[in-house]
């Protein structure tokens, strides 16, 4: 295979994606889009109770325990000041433990709790702070319930440093970078194929190999070069670099096999983007066993971006070794090469 | 007008659409757009603590804590599945309840429990369902509670959760995207494509074809609007007159879409006319996201009769006196644009260069 023919071909599939306004605005806008949203994200997660307490007599080491607990209790200096603090929304919740509060629990009397919430607190919400502060009586009071708890944390105890929304959101992202350069690498191919052009191709001295080995390197080298920019951006390359760039890599090919197939039964822009949005929305879905964990069952093991989101997760929060990730990229090795050996074959049969 | 005609459209119209990009995304958006809001906002967005029991007996605690809104009840047929949804993600805690559990706490016998809690778990969480549990088994075990506790919301306005604030949004989406856009790229297409002048020039009248065109856009825009409102249980209590309200949403959106065909020229113009108008076609759920916004700022734009009403009835339980005057100026506006139809079928045949493509 001639080396300038795959040149010159790779030059003019460059050329002919990026006169595509419309893919390459989608593009770019999409890369930085996905760096945007990341950092406009929160980096941190607020795992704290915050509200507002009036309580005069509320001991220390009793405040200290609830905050122990994860809650943040804003002393307000009156019930009025406290009042006047959740009616402007600075706290969504505001408690009043009256004078005799705590002194009426000792004597195994009732006490008496105020809790006022602002106009936007979900109702839903109102009931558990209802309990809490029982508890909270119950606890005073001294009534102790004569049960043993055996405590077992299972996985890593992230209390206190706890995974951000931004860093689960992550392998949808790059999921979404990878597939949305599928649908450019399709829709050239399709209109190529539709108008002829590249059975136009093979007679002059290109061969099918050839133009295979360029729409390949064109398809992987975008992917990987959007996904890289993406993880080069937010930091992603950090932890395990190395490691990353290979499944990003491997990733890449699969997306790849992935166009060639999409293009395989794609008419022209408008069916490519129809059949490569049906495949995003397929591949997206293994992003949500991390985005939100336990809402899918282990059945998305069999979607090959499975094997993309689990290792970029861990790479991203738990810094795993080889070994950890080595399962998912051999899977992802195996499944990216049988796809795209798959599309290769059924593009290649579809215009010859 | 031919009615076996406009059945004839029709029916190509339908086995040729999913071969159209729009007609797909009529009906794949509006299901993904709900799922993703059911699941960011409902779930991972709701900021409920979740709970999950392996009770080995009958115990009291599963029916409690279900009765309780603010937290998400699993459960589990046994200890090793709960362990393993605790592991990966699915409950924040889980409690294994041996047999015979109540009664030992009623009679005030010690009790042995293991709870699993998964690691990445909120410590609110953990603070919320800790306290809940115990508090709950307190209540079991018949202490009675040593507080009274009075609760008040402070300021007027109404708690909507987003989900519900977002749900006009994905309703007009849905009608608005399938009603309208499907009948406008279906024609500006044919335009492109020049099978429109053709179907003309035989016994097929344009307005065959905009009733044809825009019935499509009504049946997919009011079917996915359904199932929008099914998927969310938001069919109210008046099912019927909701069905009646999509129906006429659909309508004004499907003939909004046919006038768009009928003067656009191509897809790109049409793309860009679509995302010109787009905010002004929306305007009015931004009512619902943002409730402080004075009502009659929605009242300027016409989508909002067609939104409006349906939000009272699926979300209000409003029945047909509450929305009837909101419902009368969403016909009066149904009746204007099929007049502007009527008059662009007459355009068509009397000054054809005005509707290029459609030269009869």
């Amino acid at each position: 295979m001639n080396l300038s023919i795959i040149t010159a071909l790779l030059r003019k599939d460059l050329v002919l994606f990026f006169s595509n306004r419309f893919f390459a605005l989608i593009t770019f806008l999409a890369l930085f889009a996905y760096a945007i949203l990341y950092y406009l994200m929160p980096a941190e997660i607020d795992e704290s109770l915050e509200m507002a307490i009036y309580a005069p007599e509320l001991p220390t080491s009793l405040l200290n325990e609830l905050t122990e607990q994860g809650m943040v209790l804003i002393p307000m200096e009156s019930e009025q000041a406290l009042k006047d603090a959740v009616l402007e929304g600075s706290y969504p919740v505001g408690v009043i433990l009256p004078t005799n509060f705590i002194p009426n629990l000792v004597a195994g009397q009732t006490g008496q709790v105020y809790l006022y919430f602002s106009t936007d607190f979900e109702d839903e919400f109102k009931d558990l702070y209802a309990i809490l502060f029982t508890e909270i009586a119950y606890m005073i009071g001294g009534k102790p319930l004569n049960i043993e708890v055996t405590e077992e944390i299972l996985g890593e105890d992230r209390s206190g440093d706890q995974i951000a929304y931004r860093d689960r959101l992550l392998p949808l992202m790059v999921v979404m970078i990878l597939m949305f350069e599928t649908l450019g690498l399709a829709s050239l191919i399709a209109s190529e194929v539709s108008t002829g052009t590249l059975t136009a191709l093979l007679v002059t001295p290109v061969r099918v190999e050839g133009l295979f080995i360029a729409k390949g390197i064109l398809g992987v080298g975008l992917a990987f070069i959007q996904a890289f920019l993406l993880m080069a951006i937010i930091g992603g390359l950090s932890q395990q670099p190395l490691m990353m760039l290979v499944l990003l890599l491997l990733g890449s090919v699969l997306v790849t096999g992935l166009a060639f197939l999409i293009a395989s039964i794609s008419k022209d822009m408008m069916s490519a983007m129809g059949w490569g949005m049906l495949a995003i929305v397929v591949l997206s879905l293994p992003s949500f066993s991390v985005l939100i964990p336990g809402s899918v069952t282990n059945w998305v093991k069999i979607i090959p971006s499975y094997h993309v989101v689990d290792p970029v997760y861990r790479i991203i929060n738990y810094a795993p070794t080889w070994a950890e990730v080595g399962d998912n990229m051999l899977i992802l090795a195996a499944s990216a090469l049988l796809i795209l050996g798959l599309g290769v074959a059924v593009l290649r049969r579809k215009f010859q | 007008m031919s009615v076996r005609r406009v059945l004839v459209l029709l029916v190509k119209e339908l086995l040729m659409g999913p071969k159209n990009m729009i007609f797909i995304f009529a009906l794949v958006v509006p299901l993904v757009i709900t799922l993703l809001i059911n699941l960011l906002v409902g779930t991972f967005f709701s900021g409920k603590p979740r709970l999950g029991v392996a009770d080995a007996g009958e115990s009291l605690l599963v029916e409690k804590v279900r009765q309780i809104d603010g937290l998400l009840l699993r459960e589990y047929s046994s200890a090793e599945l709960l362990k393993e949804a605790v592991a990966d993600g699915a409950v924040d805690v889980g409690l294994v309840l041996p047999d015979r559990f109540d009664q030992q706490l009623i009679q005030g016998q010690p009790v042995e429990l293991v709870a699993y809690v998964w690691g990445e778990s909120l410590l609110k969480d953990r603070a919320m369902l800790g306290t809940t549990i115990a508090t709950q088994f307190r209540e079991i075990a018949g202490q009675e509670a040593p507080v009274v506790i009075t609760m008040e919301t402070l300021g007027e306005g109404e708690s909507l959760p987003w989900e519900k604030r977002l749900m006009p949004l994905v309703v007009m989406m849905t009608l608005v995207f399938g009603g309208s856009l499907i009948p406008a790229t279906s024609l500006v297409e044919e335009k492109q494509k020049r099978t429109l002048s053709a179907v003309i020039t035989t016994s097929t009248s344009l307005a065959e074809i905009f009733v044809s065109k825009g019935l499509l856009g009504v049946l997919i825009a009011m079917f996915m609007s359904l199932v929008i409102l099914v998927v969310n249980q938001a069919l109210g209590s008046n099912p019927l007159l909701l069905i009646g309200l999509l129906l006429l949403g659909a309508i004004m959106a499907a003939t909004y879409g046919v006038i768009l065909g009928a003067f656009i020229k191509d897809i790109n113009t049409l793309f860009a006319v679509n995302k010109a108008t787009g905010i002004l076609l929306y305007a009015p759920v931004f009512l619902y996201i943002f409730p402080g916004i004075p009502e009659w700022i929605g009242r300027i734009f016409p989508t909002y009769y067609m939104i409006a009403p349906i939000f009272e009835v699926s979300q209000r339980g409003a029945g047909w006196a509450q929305i009837q005057a909101d419902v009368i100026i969403l016909v009066l506006i149904i009746l204007v644009l099929t007049g502007i139809v009527a008059y662009i079928t007459q355009l068509a045949r009397r000054k054809p260069e005005m509707l290029p493509g459609m030269a009869t």
